[in-house]
């Protein structure tokens, strides 16, 4: 049924009078905006590209299982659009050498040497609130430093994430966030014939899988029906 | 029309300004060369002190009364902020005498004769004196002799309507006679200065003397002087040296804090904004601690300026304690920043720099910045630099590359490196590169025993060699990779260098 004239002159009166609000019966603004990471099949599978405000794990199934060329593709993209990247690096493994003087520009390296110092740096990057895309890399870290890391610590990111535009990814040996929106396993194991092809070859041999996408609160109904 | 501004008991006031919960307190103020009090505080006051005591005297009649000392740099900084805000009232001021500035109305909206325009003036001049900590007084008359009379003796606003009533109300030390004439006029029983305006020019010069003549004028007060104007220095500094040396953080912060606030109440005065907050600690031990802070995005923002102030002291440790401290900010015109359509720039560059103060003293500088790739064949060769995105607009490379992404004639390390390097798999470096024992057979690696890997070498290929430095013989260095395999399909970079071998990294 249609509301009825009062009611609309009413909603009317009270989007003059309060310009900045949203009333309940308008329909939410996109709460599931995604950043494409520019790799076809990855965005196809997450449904358009990375969302924004919530964490992304990608779990390195196997030692080469290509997250380092996944960053490496993510990075690229983001400094092309000139966009500012951070990465905290778990191990100081980030090998900047094979980048492009314009790509590091526009990168914010920490360099930890622990899982521990990697919680500390991300914590205070989410809050700065500044920083579009932000790169947790702990591939390399030793299983006993990520079992230190408390559940309660990805729910607190998550909770500061989710205010922010920022899209936050966390690469890791194994599946550790349980808050994650998405997580996606990459499972192929590059050899060594593999090494010295074309990164857009390669990244097309990259073999992700969608292990787990959650909705965000505030997602229209119809996209939670065809989720589920 | 004049107004005066007077700021009552002005020395205390520039001493007491950043701590104004000593108003509650018996608190002396000693002057520096007589060693007497000059002012003191109303409860002071109360204990039976009184101006001209020595500080012995002073504290045998009240033992809880908090003697200071005037400090010429605090009143000088006072009457710059007293100059300052009453600049913001009328562009032409004089610096009258210490404590007091007078004001020409002339011109403004103000300048009229309804009460209740100028009372709603006064109000805001007082509520703006306030905030910067001072208790002022105004009095508004036809001429700046009256308009000061009228200031000392409002509260705190006093508007002179009718000249002639408000002289002839006025008691006659308000012209400050000498001694000798004030007891005569004591004795003839004239008390104020309608008593002595009636006795008559002529009559006065008779028995007093030409001196009375002055006397005269200044009773009548119907001349209007000229204003000797002045501008305010726009100089903001807040400056205090402390009574017991501060040992610990925390009240140091809290005057910072204080400082800052007033730093930015005079900015907005002028409409400016901090650009550069320079900070001076005065340890015991004579040495000076000064640092300078730029501010990203230049603000007047309280909070921002003081985390930037209060990230920096987190770290700092002096070898003796801080007696003073010294706050300046350089003003600038803020800057109006338009988001451009697609948005890259810092929404917030202070909380950003703040953040990257926070990392840099949780890590070093050395591990929080951008990488810049040393122009050298050594492979991991690269130092890091501060971040710095506002400084150059860099464009999208897909508007730079080269059409087909062919060599240049004249080949770079970074053309090389970044060529090879992102047509490869992707190398997570071990730093330092692991020592590890491995083993060759007919020429290629057959077997690795590393902390990551023991075992068989699955598939090898190399070696690649490289060296540099030759022309510098400590620098020379000359080293085979070779890019391995292991038999469960682990990627590694292994290479030798004088005669040891090491794991580079992992391939992923």
């Amino acid at each position: 049924m249609p509301p009825s004239k009062t009611i609309i002159e009413l909603r009317q009166l009270l989007s003059e009078r309060f310009p900045g609000k949203r009333f309940s019966a308008e329909k939410a603004p996109s709460a599931n905006a995604v950043w494409p990471s520019g790799i076809a099949h990855i965005d196809d599978l997450l449904r358009g590209g990375l969302p924004k405000g919530g964490i992304v794990e990608i779990v390195n199934q196997r030692k080469n299982s290509g997250s380092a060329l996944l960053m490496a593709a993510l990075l690229r993209k983001a400094a092309a659009e000139n966009q500012i990247v951070t990465l905290i690096d778990g191990m100081d493994s980030f090998d900047a050498s094979a980048f492009q003087p314009e790509t590091l520009a526009r990168l914010l390296w920490v360099r930890c040497k622990n899982a521990g110092e990697a919680m500390k740096a991300v914590d205070l990057i989410l809050r700065d609130r500044n920083l579009p895309l932000v790169l947790l890399d702990l591939a390399l870290n030793p299983a006993k430093q990520l079992r230190k890391i408390p559940a309660t610590t990805w729910y607190r990111l998550q909770r500061i994430a989710e205010t922010t535009p920022t899209i936050f990814v966390a690469i890791t040996p194994q599946p550790i966030v349980s808050c994650a929106q998405i997580r996606l396993n990459l499972t192929r194991q590059f050899s060594l014939e593999d090494v010295d092809l074309e990164d857009q070859r390669l990244l097309a041999k990259l073999k992700p899988e969608l292990a787990q996408h959650r909705l965000i609160l505030g997602e229209p109904p119809e996209k939670r029906a065809e989720a589920g | 029309m004049f107004a005066v501004i007077y700021i009552p008991d002005f020395f205390l006031q520039a001493a007491l300004r950043h701590e104004p919960e000593l108003w509650t307190r018996p608190v002396a103020l000693l002057n520096k060369e007589l060693k007497k009090v000059v002012e003191l505080t109303a409860v002071a006051k109360e204990t039976g002190v009184c101006p001209g005591l020595t500080s012995t005297q002073a504290l045998a009649r009240c033992p809880t009364i908090l003697i200071k000392t005037r400090s010429e740099a605090q009143e000088e900084a006072a009457m710059n902020i007293l100059l300052e805000c009453a600049n913001a009232f009328s562009p032409k001021i004089e610096a009258t005498a210490p404590g007091i500035c007078t004001l020409d109305l002339q011109g403004l909206s103000v300048a009229t004769v309804e009460n209740a325009l100028l009372h709603l003036w006064a109000k805001k001049v007082i509520a703006q004196f306030s905030k910067v900590l001072f208790r002022a007084q105004v009095g508004v008359a036809e001429n700046p002799d009256l308009a000061l009379h009228a200031a000392k003796i409002a509260s705190p606003f006093y508007f002179v309507e009718n000249s002639d009533e408000f002289i002839s109300s006025l008691s006659i030390e308000t012209i400050e006679p000498p001694p000798e004439i004030l007891n005569i006029l004591g004795r003839w029983g004239v008390g104020t200065l309608g008593a002595f305006v009636a006795l008559g020019k002529d009559k006065l010069a008779e028995r007093l003397g030409a001196e009375s003549l002055e006397l005269f004028e200044r009773a009548t007060a119907h001349t209007i002087r000229p204003l000797n104007l002045v501008r305010p220095k726009e100089i903001f500094e807040e400056t205090m040296e402390f009574e017991h040396e501060i040992e610990t953080l925390q009240p140091l912060l809290f005057i910072l804090r204080r400082f800052i606030e007033q730093l930015s109440r005079r900015l907005e005065l002028f409409y400016f904004v901090a650009q550069e907050i320079q900070l001076s600690l005065k340890l015991n031990s004579g040495e000076k601690l000064e640092r300078s802070f730029r501010v990203p995005s230049p603000t007047r923002n309280i909070e921002t300026l003081f985390r930037m102030l209060q990230t920096h002291l987190e770290t700092v440790q002096t070898d003796s304690q801080i007696v003073a401290l010294h706050l300046a900010a350089k003003p600038a015109k803020p800057e109006h920043f338009q988001f451009g359509l697609f948005e890259t720039a810092l929404r917030d560059p202070n909380q950003f720099y703040e953040t990257l103060a926070q990392l840099t003293s949780l890590f070093g500088s050395d591990r929080v910045g951008t990488p810049v790739v040393e122009n050298s064949f050594r492979p991991d060769a690269f130092r890091m630099e501060p971040v710095n995105f506002e400084a150059e607009k860099v464009l999208p490379i897909s508007c730079r590359q080269k059409p087909g992404g062919e060599f240049s004639k004249h080949l770079t390390f970074h053309d090389f490196s970044a060529n090879r390097q992102s047509a490869a798999l992707c190398l997570r470096r071990f730093r330092p590169p692991l020592p590890v024992l491995l083993e060759m057979r007919g020429g290629r690696p057959a077997l690795l025993n590393s902390e990551k890997f023991v075992g068989v070498i699955k598939n090898a290929s190399g070696p690649f060699r490289s060296s540099g430095n030759w022309w510098e013989p400590e620098a020379l260095w000359a080293r085979d990779e070779w890019d391995i395999q292991t038999s469960t399909g682990e990627l590694f970079r292994v290479f030798t260098q004088d005669g040891d071998w090491f794991l580079e990294g992992a391939f992923d």
